[in-house]
């Protein structure tokens, strides 16, 4: 459904971001792209959302294509409106607009009768939101906001949804809760999900393929359950400790370890 | 006392006139984030345009605001694009250079076109006193009144209850989230310039009518600053609120205080403000929470 094609992307015309990464999102499936900070996640997801323009980023190479179109040159809105929505990392509510503002802006896409409906089903997905609709959305938990954020993108009415560290400063049960409902989507509505994530642990759990990406680089990638019985995955991004590895790459990698842990 | 009302009245007037040209600086910086200098300017231009459509069609209120309104809407709409839309993804700080720039050039345009002399133009308004009570007013001063808050009650429903209002407060909390609901900001960013613009055309024409038509009118978008700042920069209510306020401490300090207080009192005030609330009385402060 989505593939990136040695995907390049230039900040500042200086600052490489991302140098090569190659992935794909089936139809249907939830992808993971594992990561520590700064590996050029966040990054590959605004370039696929169109809006690196903001942050004077730019895609130098490679392609991002959606059911066989490229994105790279398309407008913000009109990748939107294929289906291409994106729940931003730190949930980046609109902190003064009320909750239903929030949300009704998620339908801005779409008409006042698909809005509407739109409510409807993300007041019964999340009461807890429906119960605070009123409320300025700045003031809400850090939870109530992440429901708010994955409400507004469902808005929109996405074919895949993509989230950028959903479980980012969350309670453990909260993250339950939240990827409880995006995986019950993903089964029911058959929602396509690409899951961006530090917490290795959450994510490989969630999602049926996963990719790991390290300083703007794919460095290994494979079906969940094989990523995480994988020996170098569980020392370094699950924390299991695992034979001995005396290398250098080992003592770096190790530094990275702890990032991973969560 | 009867004094003391007639200094209220006066002030009021001022205030509404204040509150006005206010309005029209929140709405581009709420949208925008960008002060623009050049809004006394647009005030001044679009009462000019004003001036000569009256005169070339012999127009009435009513039906001068149906035509200069629109008009001015689409010379703001013209000036953005020319000047403000190559801008965008530029500091804040270049941009404001960019309106100092526009106000200069609007100036002497303005110079250029209608000449450096002051005219009467009554905006199709007639000038038969009304008394409220034993309060003499012209009809232009209870309609620049009545002109605020009709315009802060259609701006408070635009910004509450239409997508586009909506989209404009979602904007100004958050660009790129904006962007990511499919929202075209650069479109959002003229929708205020063209409000701003009406706004001006309304405030400018009723400033002229109250008072008189000059080319130093742009001097009104100085004068309101202390208004924009106590209501707080990206606040419609508090731009009024401070346009009201700052007219009538303008007229009471100088009926009571004495002479001259009227052209420093409101900046005194402004100064007072900014020490002790730096943001406004009606300003958001950023709501900041993980
Ligand atoms: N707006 C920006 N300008 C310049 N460099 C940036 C910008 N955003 C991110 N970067 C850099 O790009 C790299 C990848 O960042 P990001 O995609 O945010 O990583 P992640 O989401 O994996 O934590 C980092 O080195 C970061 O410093
Ligand atoms: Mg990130």
């Amino acid at each position: 459904m989505l593939t990136l094609t040695n995907l390049q992307v230039l900040y500042d015309r200086s600052i490489q971001a991302v140098r090569d990464v190659s992935l794909t999102v089936p139809k249907g499936k939830v992808v993971a792209l594992l990561g520590s900070n700064g590996a050029g996640k966040s990054t590959i997801l605004k370039a696929i959302s169109g809006v690196l323009g903001q942050e004077d980023g730019e895609v130098i190479g490679g392609d991002i294509r959606f059911e066989g179109d490229s994105l790279v040159h398309a407008a913000p809105r009109a990748i939107i409106e294929r289906g291409l929505l994106q729940v931003p990392e730190g949930r980046a509510l609109f902190a003064t607009l009320t909750v239903e503002e929030n949300l009704i802006m998620g339908g801005y896409t779409r008409s006042p009768a698909e809005t509407r409906e739109g409510l409807e089903r993300v007041y019964a997905m999340f009461p807890r939101v429906k119960e605070r609709r009123k409320q300025i959305s700045g003031y809400l938990s850090g939870g109530e906001q992440q429901m708010v954020a994955i409400g507004r993108a469902l808005m929109g009415r996405p074919r895949l949804l993509m989230l950028d560290e959903p479980s980012l400063g969350l309670a453990p049960q909260i993250v339950e809760t939240i990827f409880e409902t995006v995986l019950a989507l993903n089964r029911d509505t058959g929602l396509t999900v690409l899951l961006v994530e530090q917490n290795a642990q959450v994510a490989l759990k969630a999602a049926s393929y996963g990719y790991i990406i390290e300083n703007g680089r794919i460095v290994l990638d494979g079906p969940a359950d094989k990523l995480a019985a994988n020996d170098d995955v569980q020392e370094f991004y699950l924390g299991f400790a695992a034979g001995e590895r005396k290398s250098m790459r080992d003592v770096k990698h190790y530094k990275r370890r702890k990032r991973w842990l969560s | 006392m009867d004094f003391l009302v007639l200094l209220i009245a006066t002030g009021l007037v001022a205030g509404a006139t204040y509150g006005l040209i206010a309005i029209g600086f929140a709405l581009i910086y709420k949208a925008t984030g960008v002060v623009n200098f050049a809004q006394g300017e647009l005030v001044m231009l679009t009462a000019y345009i004003g001036y000569s459509l009256a005169g070339a069609f012999g127009l009435t209120f009513i039906p001068l605001l149906l035509v200069a309104v629109p008009i001015s809407m689409a010379v703001g709409l013209v000036l953005e694009r020319i000047f403000i839309r190559p801008m965008l993804g530029e500091p804040p700080f270049a941009i404001v250079m960019v309106t100092v720039g526009l106000a200069v050039i609007l100036r002497g345009l303005i110079i250029v076109v209608w000449g450096s002399q002051p005219a009467n133009f009554d905006a199709g308004i007639p000038t038969t006193v009304i008394r409220l009570g034993n309060v003499p007013f012209y009809p232009a001063q209870l309609i620049m009144i009545a002109a605020l808050g009709l315009v802060v009650l259609a701006m408070w429903a635009f910004m509450r209850f239409s997508r586009y209002g909506i989209a404009m407060r979602a904007v100004a909390a958050n660009e790129t989230a904006a962007l990511l609901t499919g929202v075209s900001v650069s479109r959002i960013h003229a929708l205020a310039w063209v409000l701003s613009s009406g706004i001006a055309a309304i405030a400018g024409m009723l400033f002229a009518a109250n008072f008189k038509l000059a080319p130093d009118l742009w001097f009104q978008g100085l004068k309101s600053f202390p208004a924009v700042i106590l209501g707080g920069m990206d606040s419609i209510v508090g731009a009024a609120v401070g346009g009201i306020a700052i007219g009538l401490i303008e007229s009471l300090s100088q009926g009571y205080i004495g002479e001259g207080m009227r052209e420093i009192a409101g900046f005194i005030v402004i100064i007072l403000v900014l020490m002790v609330r730096p943001y406004g009385l009606f300003g958001s402060r950023d709501i900041e929470r993980v």
